[in-house]
């Protein structure tokens, strides 16, 4: 939905925005700089000047490995990718953080379903039939662990545990599950002077890569 | 097919990895591609693996200017994924499911069941073994050929005898690596002088560059590096000259750049 896109993030781009690891800024020109939130300030970042640039820029973390989740907190350092136009951004946007501004927009607009994980692993099959067979304290450690923004995904969980509606875990914060919360931070601590706007990577149904961990659980468990 | 252009959005949809980081790249290059050719108003990917997921899918096409979403699975072959998991996760009906914001999403057959598979085969193996006589040549199309691939043995054993037909091949055989005939037998499968061997995948990855390279004879058993130049080294050193004979051996029919070319529904 480029267009829906595109709207969201001129809204944002006031003067700059966060979303996830990256900074977006407006150039005097009319074009966009995107860059790593660490590296403001540097002036050895290596120049980029394509959207697909981004491709490569998102495949490995600082030391060489690759990352399967986009969203985790591993994004790699030491670049800058200029842009001419819009599309660019949105294009390259989705390259660092695929199917978020989509996901963004249909939140925005009240149109995103949110799924509990018990209703994604209840629909599995094959290989993954058996996550389904996780215990409740399981899946509140297992989520605590792997979700956590400090090393393991800076989304904002929609997502409960149940259609009872139960917490995802009660071993991640209050702020995990809050969109205005910026991920990056650590909750409780004081937040910064002055903060770009942001645009929040919200989650809204479990991935396969948590459904794989749960299934990794109860195979475990089983095989013990 | 005529696509109404300004209304209408693709989707590539793909295994991807968690550990194989050129899995996904050959969907990638196929988007991008189709993109600059302007023939969708929107060109998306999603993946099982990794992101966007099957389920992100469902949000990434506004239902008001994109009327119509043609879902076409990067795919060697039908098979659990195409007729379970992608239907499942993107709550296909069938070839064609009307949403409730009236959107149409057409379920297309997977790449790999396009008629030009047949004549990209037979440009890769021309391009590997440039200045080999075909008559003198046993082309083997490797796949994985498991039960739970069994279409994509089926896929394979099809591009075989399509190829077979042909004549132009000293021989033309489907091996696997998983069951009779194996690729590992090739020595004893094969009698010509020379040897092509053409792995029957989307993408490369731990098969193409590790696993098939072993069962040949052509490598050893070591860790795949994470560098793609590296990676993609075993597939420089043709021919490998091995009892006197000459073997040459390709990359994963699904990285052609001929394929990329070729995308279409």
């Amino acid at each position: 939905m480029p267009n829906l896109i595109e709207q969201a993030l001129e809204a944002a781009l006031v003067d700059r925005f966060y979303i996830g690891q990256i900074l977006v800024r407006k150039t005097n020109g009319g074009g966009f700089v995107i860059s790593h939130r660490d590296d403001q300030g540097r002036g050895d970042l290596k120049l980029f000047q394509s959207a697909e640039d981004a491709i490569d820029l998102t495949k490995f973390d600082d030391s060489g490995n690759y990352r399967p989740l986009k969203t985790a907190p591993n994004l790699q350092h030491g670049w800058r990718l200029q842009l001419a136009i819009l599309d660019d951004l949105r294009r390259s946007l989705d390259y660092f953080y695929p199917g978020r501004l989509a996901i963004f927009v249909s939140w925005k607009s009240s149109q995103l379903q949110i799924t509990p994980l018990r209703e994604t692993l209840d629909r599995q099959s094959g290989m993954y039939r058996i996550a389904a067979k996780i215990s409740d304290k399981q899946v509140n450690r297992v989520v605590g662990d792997f979700c956590r923004s400090d090393g393991g995904c800076l989304r904002t969980v929609l997502w409960k545990r149940d259609s009872r509606g139960t917490v995802a875990s009660t071993r991640l914060p209050p702020e995990k599950f809050d969109p205005a919360f910026d991920q990056t931070l650590t909750p409780g601590s004081p937040p910064p002077a002055t903060t770009p706007r942001l645009i929040p990577l919200l989650c809204q149904e479990p991935c396969n890569l948590l459904v794989a961990e749960c299934r990794n659980v109860v195979k475990d468990e089983t095989e013990r | 097919m005529t696509i109404d252009r300004a209304n209408s959005a693709l989707l590539i949809v793909a295994h991807g990895s968690t550990v194989n980081p050129d899995s996904s790249a050959p969907t990638l290059a196929h988007a991008a591609e189709i993109w600059r050719r302007k023939v969708f108003a929107e060109v998306a990917c999603a993946f099982w693996k990794e992101e966007p997921s099957l389920r992100d899918a469902l949000c990434l096409f506004d239902p008001k200017p994109i009327r119509e979403v043609y879902v076409v699975p990067n795919f060697i072959s039908e098979g659990y994924f195409t007729q379970t998991v992608i239907p499942r996760e993107l709550e296909l009906n069938g070839r064609i499911t009307k949403r409730s914001s009236g959107q149409i999403w057409k379920y297309c057959e997977p790449v790999g069941n396009h008629s030009m598979m047949t004549e990209l085969l037979l440009k890769r193996a021309c391009e590997v073994a440039q200045d080999v006589s075909p008559a003198q040549t046993t082309l083997l199309i490797v796949a994985h050929g498991t039960d739970l691939n069994e279409n994509s043995a089926v896929a394979a054993k099809r591009e075989a005898e399509n190829i077979r037909a042909l004549a132009k091949y000293g021989d033309v055989l489907n091996v696997y690596m998983e069951e009779p005939p194996l690729v590992s037998d090739w020595k004893k499968l094969t009698k010509t002088p020379n040897v092509v061997v053409v792995p029957f995948f989307i993408s490369d990855g731990l098969h193409s560059y590790e696993d098939i390279p072993v069962l040949l004879g052509i490598a050893s058993e070591r860790p795949v590096s994470n560098c793609r130049a590296e990676r993609g080294e075993i597939f420089r050193h043709n021919p490998h000259r091995i009892n006197g004979r000459s073997l040459f051996y390709a990359p994963s029919i699904g990285t052609d750049e001929g394929y990329r070319a070729s995308s279409q529904i």
